[in-house]
Parts: structure tokens; sequence; C-alpha cells
């Protein structure tokens, strides 16, 4: 287990910059996942950590050593690519033993350690077998004993999952998860689906347009995002946005926007009233829209249209029409009967309300 | 479109398929059916242009080309040493140039172009060019070859100098059809795999002998498979460079029976000896492509 430092590492192709200046440090045996939608940089700044792409400025630390200009072979990591990246022509032993053979290890080692490694994946009786004989599960416990066999200091998954389907996704995911328990490694974990984000990282990496959004727990990145983008990116359905005016009245606060009034607590009206903006975005989110009138008037009620209904069996989902905006009310009784085009009355917490700033699209805070 | 039957079972849609590939069909049987058949009728015939007697002999002129010494000793063996070294050597380099040209440097689009050219010049040219270049008199390399100091070599009076010469050629003109195959090919590989390889400390050579070739494995043989069948019917190279000779001893199988007959014109004789030419043909072609089956069903 070593420790991986990201200092102002760069990527350029051309004059074209597409990863900024990426400052990141890994402590020895986290699992850190960067996040972020297809083209963000991710996948070139895990490349740049494997050695696969040359850093065009900055500094990539493994342990002690800086490698920036060591080739993969000598950094010592393992990596797992997206389509598995199996050698189709070797048996599931070969593969597995290809890279220790390589390193020249005594062949009684490469027995005992394919051995342990099919053991915990459970590929003993595939091990005669070539990739094109197993199953896309399979082959990507393959692709994850290639890593394990070797004991490296850092372990980069190259969205390992993308190409299985959602149940095996969610299988892998949890095999994955009790992988790392067993052999607790260096790990950096790159996807672009926010529920292997949250539920694998210890640290999530949100990235856009190759600039580092927020690095954070899960529950930081989902409870307190740093802006607009990361808030919308992480959670389904999507935060629910909205431009709304702050006005105040008798000393109390309230977004408005046409036929949507919320009022906002002390300590929120405080903070927003320091930043000074009077247009600020609102972001819900839809697991906070509540349906009905708040009991105890701890919330404050607002009416929309609805425009369609999502019956998921533990929920419904429900869109509505407020303020010429749609929004999304997620976690509704699935028992609640709903039709489109009713107009419903709502309510939400104004706890739980973020604000962003109209034009930085910087969380208020 | 529905489909409806008429008197003789055969739907619309088929008659439209039927008209579709008549064509085709046509020429098929004029020009490839009714030669062979013809030819094989000649085979067992004494059917020379000069006593056009057409006389029915049986199997004798299967049993006079497989007697028959040059047949034997120069024929086959010029075919088939011509068809293993020039296939097996025009892929090594096309193997060797693919991969230099699969690398990024400078000027690889122009290299490209250049390894092209020798494919885009009649084999008629390339042969008449080498005869040239190698006459023991005048001849450009011959020349260049006795200035660097190098014993004078009599290309074309003797048996080996003049097969070497055909063979080179035929080298010449298709290694550039390798290359441009077999880099096509590599360009079309997943990198994934060659990423994983360097990561597990893979040297080059390693990769590519461990992970390149085993991924090339089904183009790799499909081009042996066709160049085989094709090397084994070489004509043009061989008759302008060499004839044959010296004393027939560079002839090759197509040479042969076009000896037989065009310049001998003993029909029935070439007819028997082509026969038993497509008989080689289709063992080596069968062979190949159990090979290339098991192959692909191994790569897949």
């Amino acid at each position: 287990m070593a420790e991986v430092t990201l200092q102002d590492v760069v990527k350029k192709y051309g004059t074209f910059k597409v990863v900024h200046e990426v400052n990141l440090n890994i402590a020895a045996g986290e699992f850190v996942v960067l996040v972020g939608p297809s083209g963000c940089g991710k996948s070139t700044t895990l490349r740049m950590i494997a050695g696969l792409e040359n850093i065009s400025a900055g500094t990539i630390r493994i342990g002690d050593k800086v490698v920036n200009d060591v080739p993969p072979k000598d950094r010592d990591i393992a990596m797992v690519f997206q389509n598995y990246a199996l050698y189709q022509h070797m048996t599931v032993f070969d593969n597995l033993a290809f890279g220790l053979r390589n390193r020249k290890v005594p062949e009684t080692e490469i027995t005992s350690a394919v051995t342990r490694a099919t053991q915990m994946l459970g590929l003993e009786p595939l091990l005669a077998r070539k990739p094109f004989q197993l199953s896309g599960g399979q082959q990507q416990r393959v692709a994850l004993g290639r890593c394990i066999v070797r004991r490296p200091q850092v372990f980069l998954f190259d969205e390992p999952l993308s190409n299985l389907d959602a149940k095996l996704r969610a299988q892998m995911r949890i095999e994955i998860k009790a992988l790392r328990e067993r052999v607790p490694t260096t790990s950096v974990y790159v996807t672009h689906d926010q529920v292997e984000a949250m539920t694998l990282g210890d640290r999530v990496v949100v990235m856009k347009d190759g600039w580092i959004q927020q690095i954070g727990t899960p529950l930081q990145i989902y409870n307190r995002p740093a802006n607009r983008f990361v808030a919308s990116f992480i959670g389904a359905p999507a935060m629910n946005f909205m431009k709304v005016e702050l006005v105040e009245e008798l000393g109390v606060m309230s977004a408005q926007a046409e036929d949507f009034k919320v009022e906002l607590p002390l300590e929120q009206a405080a903070v927003l009233r320091k930043h000074g903006a009077k247009m600020v975005i609102l972001g819900i989110r839809p697991e906070h829209i509540r349906f009905g009138i708040p009991s105890d008037n701890s919330g404050s009620s607002f009416s929309g249209v609805v425009t369609v209904t999502e019956q998921l069996g533990s929920e419904q989902v429900i869109a509505l029409n407020v303020a010429d905006s749609t929004m999304m009310a997620s976690r509704i009784s699935p028992e609640t009967e709903v039709s489109p085009h009713a107009s419903v009355q709502m309510w939400v917490d104004a706890k739980t309300l973020q604000f962003f700033d109209d034009k930085t699209e910087m969380a208020i805070r | 479109m529905t489909a409806r039957s008429t008197k003789f079972g055969v739907d619309e849609k088929e008659r439209f398929m039927l008209f579709l590939i008549a064509p085709a069909g046509i020429v098929l049987v004029c020009f490839e059916i009714i030669p062979i058949l013809i030819g094989m009728n000649a085979s067992f015939r004494e059917w020379s242009l000069v006593n056009p007697q057409r006389t029915w002999v049986g199997p004798k002129q299967y049993i006079a080309v497989f007697t028959d010494p040059v047949f034997l000793k120069m024929v086959l063996p010029n075919t088939f040493v011509l068809m293993i070294l020039s296939v097996g050597v025009s892929l090594a380099l096309g193997l060797a140039l693919a991969s230099l040209l699969n690398r990024p440097f400078f000027g690889r689009a122009i290299m490209r172009t250049i390894i092209l050219l020798p494919l885009t010049i009649a084999p008629v040219i390339t042969a008449t060019m080498m005869r040239w270049s190698f006459n023991d008199q005048f001849g450009v390399i011959t020349i260049f070859l006795s200035y660097l100091g190098l014993p004078d070599v009599a290309w074309l009076s003797d048996r080996w100098p003049s097969f070497a010469l055909v063979i080179m050629t035929d080298i010449w003109i298709w290694t550039p059809w390798f290359t441009i195959i077999l880099l096509a090919a590599m360009q079309g590989l997943p990198p994934e795999p060659f990423e994983a390889a360097r990561i597990d400390a893979a040297t080059p050579w390693c990769i590519f002998r461990r992970v390149t070739l085993p991924m090339l494995r089904p183009v790799i043989i499909v081009c042996v498979l066709i160049r085989a069948i094709d090397a084994f019917r070489t004509f043009d190279q061989v008759w302008i460079l060499t004839g044959g000779g010296p004393a027939r001893s560079t002839e090759v199988f197509s040479v042969y029976a076009y000896v037989l007959a065009f310049v001998d014109l003993d029909i029935g004789r070439a007819a028997a000896a082509a026969g038993i030419g497509a008989l080689i043909m289709l063992f080596v072609g069968v062979g190949l492509y159990r090979l290339v089956n098991r192959s692909m069903e191994v790569s897949r």
C-alpha cells in the first residue's frame, strides 16, 4: 500500500488542455473514486497515474517516488480495464500468471499466488478455460484476479463495471467492496456511475471539463455540494433547480418565484443576506419534496401540476410543473393516487434547501 | 410482399432472386464450368493440335505427367519452394514493416505510400525490370555488386540464382500486400491488452510474440491461405524472367502446363497437368481452410 499524490498535474493534447492542474492526495489504503460525465478527464487522470499517458506538467508520486517518467511496469500498479483486456488466446491461469512470469517469479510461487487469487474470486473451476468461454462477470473477475496476484502498491480501475448488465453490476460492486476488505490496497476507481461512486469510495472526486469540482466523502458530496454541477450530477433523480428572488418582509426572508414561496430559517437567511445577491438558484432534492401539507407547519407548501408519474413499486416519482419549471419529487408513497394534469399541494422542509450563486453557480454558504 | 406460388413451385420472390443472380450464373457456366468440363474431357484424350484426333486414352495423360521426371524433380519442388519461401518471407517482412508503420514517426504517411508502390506495378513490368537490373552484362545491380567487390554471379544462367531471382521478385511484389493488410489489422486491434501487457512488465518483443501475433493470427492465416493458392499459380514473373530455364530448371507448375498447351500444343497432357494442379491446390486449400477455422475458434 502506498500513498498517491498528484500535484498540479496537467494533460494537454497539442494546445488543448484536457486536465487542468489536478491536486489530489490519496492516503495509503484509501479507495478514491473519480466520477464525472464523459470527457471530464477522469480516465485520462487515471491513465496518467498508470503511466499509460505522459503528463504535460506537474508531479505524480507513488509512495515517496516521483513516477513522472517511470514506465508502467515499474510503478508497481495493477489496472482493471473497462473491457477486461484479457489475453483471449491464453487460459485463465496463463492470464493470471502472465505478469508474474514476465517478472521472472519462480513457477511454484506463481502457482500459489494464482491459487490464492482464484480461491478468493471463486475462479478455480475456470482456470483451464479461455476468456471467450466465460461470461462478462467471470471475465471481469479474472481481470480482478490479474491485479490481486501481483500484490501491487496501487489498484487502478477504469470503469470496470460499465460493460456488465445492471444486475451483474450490482453484484460485482458488492464483490469489489468485499475484496477491498480482504485485500486492502490504495485504489483509484473511475466511473461515470454515481451509485458506484457513492457506494465504493472512501472519498469521491467529482470532475468536469478537466477540472476537479469537489473532493469529499460521499455524504459531504451529497449533502453539501460545492456547486450546481456537483449537486446535479450526484443524486437520482437529479436535484431540482429554480431561479428565485430573495424577499425580506418583516424580518422574514423567503425565496419566491411565480406561484412559489418558501420561508427560510434564520440561519439560512443570515448566510444569504451576507452573500448579498437578490436572485439566486434554489436547489431541492427530489426526496425532500413531500406530498400534501406539513402537519406541524415545519415547512413551506406550494402547489404544482402533475405532468408524469412513475410507479416504481417501492415509491412513486412524479414530475410537476412548478413556477414554469419542472420539478421531480421522489419517495412519494406508491399507494398515493396521483393522476397527470392534477393540481397537487406539496411541501418542503426549508432546512434542506440548497442555494447557488446565479452567476458563478457556486454553493452559497 | 406476398409470395405467390406457381406451378413450378417458385414464388415471385425466388423468381426475382434467380433473375438477379442469372447474369453471374451465366458467366460462371460459360467461362468456368464449361471450360473445366472441356478440360477434364481433354485430359482423357490424345488431343494434340498438330493431330487433333481426340482419341480416348483413359488415364494415360495423368500417368505421363506423374512419371515425367521434369514434373517430379523440377516442377513440383520448384512450385512448392516458391510457394513456401515467397509466402513465408513476404509474411515475415510484411509483419516487420507493418509493426514499424504502426508506430508514429515523422514521414510515416510517405513511407506507407512508398511501400505500396511495388503493388501498383504490373508483375510483367516488375519482372522485366528485374531481368534488366540483374543482366550479366549491363544490369545495374550486377554492376553495383561487382563495385562492392562481390564475385560475379550469372543470375540468369544457373538454376539456383535464376530461381532465387524469381523468388525475390515475387517477394518484392507481395510484401506490400502483406504489409497493408497486417497494418490494417494491427490498427484495428483493441489497445487495452497491449496496455495491460505493458503494466504486466512485458518487453516489446514479448508483447509482439505473446499478444500481437496471437491476436493477428486469424488475419495472418487468411492472408497465407489466399497467397499460397495464388503463389501456386505464379506464371508471369517466371515466364518473363527465366522462361522456365535454364534447361527447364526453374519451371513451376503453371509454366509447365502453359508450355505443354501452347508451345508443345499438347492439349490433352496440359489438361491432365492442370487437373493435377487443381487437385493439389484443393488439398492445400482445404488444409489451410481448416487451420483458419480452428484458429478463428481459438481467437474468438
